[in-house]
């Protein structure tokens, strides 16, 4: 692409007027406070995502104070990564880049500072101190508040001047990869940030996160990936002292870059209830992306053939090798993970996390931590030192490769497990090592970045501008356009040419309006339509608590762990329920779909857990699920999980009201086979057959009211097998139900001081098969018994197997009961036959309307310590009263007689 | 929407590749820039002119 002629066709005047004259000023102490700026930043973002990483694992560790919580720091990592570590560094580059690139100064030193003002103490400093205190904006990149995004929308127009402005003055006819990518870059930020952070809160639901689809992608994709690019396009060349192989196929690079980038966004909605066009438009878009991610990689390596000797030398080269490598696999991943086919099975799992990571890390953070260390070699006063600098880079790339192959497979692994039927711990269970090895290849980037910051304040000092040239290698690169001779001939007049600054201004305006027209307004309007259509009539709005619940929801990041998006997959719809429709966003402002599970999707947790269950839950998820890595909540409680705050009570009522609108509106009785069914027949998937072919009755996680016929579980009759059984649902026992039985089935578990009813005493009564197989697979209607329908076969019976085995026989009594059987038959019908049923089968009268329902004496047969407990103290949490103020002890030790004479045969009986 | 995209890029690599082959003045402008880059480069190395500059 470089040959002779065209270099000799070049005019010497043209060559010489745009660079001649004085240097134009550069401003080396704001390129000094961005660089500092954005190395305290990147430290603190770094710890943030450490706390956060170690929190998977220890889920207690700094988890009793609010502005320490999961969701806090996790916000606070992303967007500290975003603007102050990123954000300041692109901006130091742009300091030092824009003057040579312009070959004018920046508009105004004043104008500069001010703009370091806004940016670290009004929008980063702010920003974590407001996400920290529970002000925050539960949207993917948009984490900070409104009132910060409003003096980040203020900070990209002080850009635009003070970067901007100087190449519309110049009016360069020659304008460099890195001008049109930092122009172009800050145009489209400025334009696209209010979409992405103001316009869901505006508009609701799948129409909002269209929008935020939007912004998800360009917060990558058109802020970091451009200004990456733009240090990239710089460094190479300067540093090798040979232009880039490719001016031509870079302007390639850098408009399909900028067409297909913006359209990227609804992948991150595939198989939802965005319509199906603008999905498969963010595909094939996506497709586009790794075309181009290939042709700008190739330009670049071709831009360093010949130079191995330098790169290998020089470090802020070196990592910026690293990070063109990374954006070739980063980029090459993101289009395939956008393919339904791949999408399906890792979407929502790890592995996405370790692709941002590469993302942001090995394409982003290697770019910029080249373009900082290239540039302070050549300002003057700073040096950084070589020998720290060369272990930064090792320590950064050994981290990041550990991290990121290990969240990929942590993603496979998760995947597995929810393809499969298993319950939803289980694959939290599978990847908690994962998560382990995550948090410790944290360590080495941490030191990695610590080392970056020590070597460019422990270098050599000097006086000296510049280094001028970077290896003996440089300095024999004889650069080819220099000994060019002096053309002979003119150009063609291009004058329309001559305004690429123009053209790369346009270029930001009209591929932000065609992204915003493509992926946000028409999708948008087709989803209003639907919603007209399909939403009920009387579909209720959240009540005043419930909408404060939903900020507090927000507001600790809930979003982020628990999806509210079930999408058209046979897994999806078999776990969880139908797919998720538009009209049930309706009022959701900001949407709140959320684009990682790490626990269940709550679309549906309407009648999924009782009030109890609930609260202990949130106060200590491990209370009732032991090995959940959910963090505590203990703030919205006042000392313990039955006293729960305004707040805490809140936040219960709307997880309460998830899927309620559906649930009302009759559309979850329907048969599931038609709610299968996608909105457009195209969505169908030839390895999708499943969901639509044997849909299951009932969603795995489905409860209360949703009662079917359990399958009746006998545990083995043969000895040795009893044996295994019982041991195999010991395992599960403790895996599952110790939380609120305790371990050995007394009722006693850590979760049980906050239950009411309180977990059963699986000791003190005797359950027939059929009623333990109907509790384990239906769960029990008005207590914080889930159904444990999710675990296979063998484990529930092996369950059945198990508590039978816990049932100890109490001895016979040797109190003398004065009352007859006859008189106690009577006192039965008159006192609890109402509820009991006159055979003590559980169906008296009342029976149909109390919840837990009464206790069928021939399938749960109390020993008589326990019925005599019962009747002296009732139940608390269910409709069975105390009985001792009103029976003397005669009557009650009758009724106890009685009851047990109901259990079943005599054989039986004598059992007992 | 598919088609769309397909088109508007098929369009501009069209565009560029005909401009590439059939306009060899396109060809000098558009690789011109990275001599530019590199020369203020070169320009901002150079210690006696930096010694002169504001």
């Amino acid at each position: 692409m470089t040959n002779s002629t065209e270099i000799a066709s070049y005019p010497s005047e043209r060559r010489n007027s745009q660079s001649s004259g004085a240097l134009p000023s550069v401003e080396y102490g704001l390129i000094r406070a961005h660089v500092f700026a954005s190395l305290v930043t990147l430290v603190v973002s770094v710890l943030f995502g450490l706390l956060v990483a170690t929190k998977f694992s220890f889920p207690e560790f700094l988890g009793g104070h609010g502005w320490l919580t999961w969701g806090r720091l996790r916000y606070n990592h992303t967007q500290g990564i975003f603007f102050g570590w990123l954000g300041n560094a692109f901006l130091a580059f742009f300091y030092y880049a824009v003057p040579r690139l312009a070959n004018r100064p920046v508009l105004s030193r004043k104008l500069g500072w001010f703009l370091f003002c806004v940016w670290n103490f009004a929008v980063v400093l702010p920003g974590w101190v407001l996400v920290a205190a529970g002000f925050s904006q539960p949207l993917e990149w948009a984490e900070f508040p409104l009132v910060v995004d409003a003096f980040v929308v203020l900070a990209f127009i002080l850009m635009v001047f003070e970067f901007v402005l100087p190449f519309l003055k110049a009016r360069l006819s020659d304008l460099y990869v890195s001008a049109w990518y930092i122009i172009g870059g800050i145009i489209f930020t400025m334009l696209a940030y209010p979409v992405g952070n103001f316009v869901p809160e505006l508009v609701p639901g799948a129409r909002g996160a269209a929008f935020s689809g939007l912004w998800i992608h360009d917060a990558v994709g058109l802020f970091v990936t451009p200004f990456a690019l733009a240090i990239v396009y710089y460094v190479i060349p300067a540093t090798t002292r040979r232009p880039i192989f490719s001016h031509f196929l870079s302007m390639v690079g850098f408009w399909v870059l900028f067409f297909t980038y913006p359209l990227n966004g609804t992948h991150h909605y595939v198989y939802s209830a965005i319509p199906m066009a603008a999905q498969k438009g963010a595909i094939v878009a996506s497709a586009y992306l790794g075309m181009d991610v290939i042709l700008v990689v190739t330009n670049l390596l071709l831009s360093l053939r010949g130079s191995s000797g330098i790169a290998s030398k020089d470090v802020p080269l070196r990592f910026v090798w690293f990070g063109v490598v990374s954006y070739l696999v980063v980029g090459l991943q993101g289009s395939v993970q956008a393919l339904m086919p791949v999408n399906r099975v890792i979407h929502f799992t790890d592995w996405v996390i370790g692709h941002s990571h590469l993302a942001m890390i090995g394409f982003g953070s290697f770019c910029a931590l080249g373009g900082i260390a290239h540039l302070w070699q050549r300002i003057p006063g700073t040096r950084y030192n070589e020998r720290m600098m060369n272990w930064s880079f090792w320590l950064l790339a050994v981290g990041l490769t550990l991290m990121v192959t290990d969240l990929t497979i942590a993603g496979l692994v998760e995947a597995q497990v929810w393809q499969s039927s298993a319950p939803w711990i289980d694959s939290v269970r599978a990847v908690g090592s994962y998560w382990l090895v995550r948090t410790l290849s944290g360590l080495p980037i941490l030191a990695g970045f610590v080392l970056f910051w020590v070597s460019l304040v422990t270098g050599p000092r000097s006086s000296q501008a510049i280094t001028p040239v970077t290896s003996r290698e440089a300095t024999e690169i004889k650069v080819a356009f220099e000994g060019a001779p002096a053309a002979s001939h003119e150009l063609i007049p291009t004058a329309w040419l001559s305004h690429a600054h123009v053209i790369a201004f346009g270029a930001g305006v009209g591929f932000f309006a065609l992204s915003f027209l493509v992926l946000a307004i028409l999708p948008g309007k087709e989803l209003a339509n639907e919603i007209k259509r399909a939403a009920p009539v009387t579909m209720p709005m959240l009540t005043a608590s419930e909408q404060r619940g939903r900020v507090i929801y927000g507001r600790e990041g809930c979003a982020y762990c628990h999806t509210q998006q079930i999408r058209s997959l046979a897994a999806d719809v078999r776990r969880f329920g139908a797919p998720t429709e538009a009209w049930e966003t309706k009022y959701d402002y900001p949407q709140l779909w959320g684009t990682r599970r790490i626990g269940p999707d709550l679309s549906r947790e309407f009648n999924l857990h009782p009030r109890d269950w609930q609260l202990t839950h949130l106060y200590n998820p491990r209370l009732v699920v032991r090995d959940s890595v959910m963090p505590p909540y203990p703030w919205l409680f006042s000392g313990s999980a039955n006293q729960p705050t305004q707040e805490g009570l809140d936040l219960l009522a709307y997880l309460q009201s998830l899927g309620r609108a559906r649930q009302l509106s009759g559309f979850e009785r329907q048969p599931l086979l038609s709610s299968v069914q996608p909105a457009t027949p195209d969505m169908a998937m030839p390895s999708e057959p499943s969901a639509r072919a044997t849909p299951p009755s009932v969603p795995i996680a489905m409860t209360g009211g949703y009662s079917d016929s359990a399958p009746v579980l006998h545990p083995a009759s043969n000895p040795a097998d009893l044996q295994e059984e019982v041991s195999r649902g010991g395992t599960v026992f403790a895996a599952n139900c110790a939380s609120c039985h305790g371990s050995a089935g007394k009722g006693d578990g850590r979760a049980s001081a906050s239950l009411l009813p309180k977990p059963a005493n699986l000791t003190a009564a005797r359950f027939s098969d059929e009623r333990l197989s109907s509790v384990l697979w239906n769960g029990i209607t008005g207590s914080a018994m889930p159904p444990w329908r999710q675990l296979p076969t063998e484990d529930l019976r092996a369950l059945v197997a198990h508590i039978e085995s816990l049932h100890v026989a109490s001895a016979p009594s040797s109190t003398q009961v004065s009352a007859s059987l006859g008189q106690a038959k009577s006192l039965f019908a008159a006192a609890c036959a109402s509820c009991h049923g006159d055979t003590g089968a559980g169906n008296g009268p009342a029976a149909g309307v109390l919840a837990p329902a009464p206790t069928n004496f021939h399938l749960k047969k109390p020993t008589e310590e326990r019925a005599w407990e019962v009747l002296e103290n009732g139940v608390p949490g269910t409709a069975m009263a105390p009985w001792q103020s009103q029976l003397s002890a005669d009557q009650r030790h009758a009724l106890v007689e009685f009851v047990r004479s109901l259990y079943g045969t005599p054989q039986e009986n004598a059992k007992q | 929407m598919i088609n769309l995209i397909v088109i508007v890029i098929s369009a501009i690599m069209l565009v560029l590749v005909l401009l590439w082959w059939r306009w060899p003045a396109f060809r000098i402008w558009i690789e011109a820039p990275k001599y530019f880059m590199l020369r203020q480069e070169r320009r901002f190395d150079d210690p006696e002119r930096r010694r002169h500059s504001r």
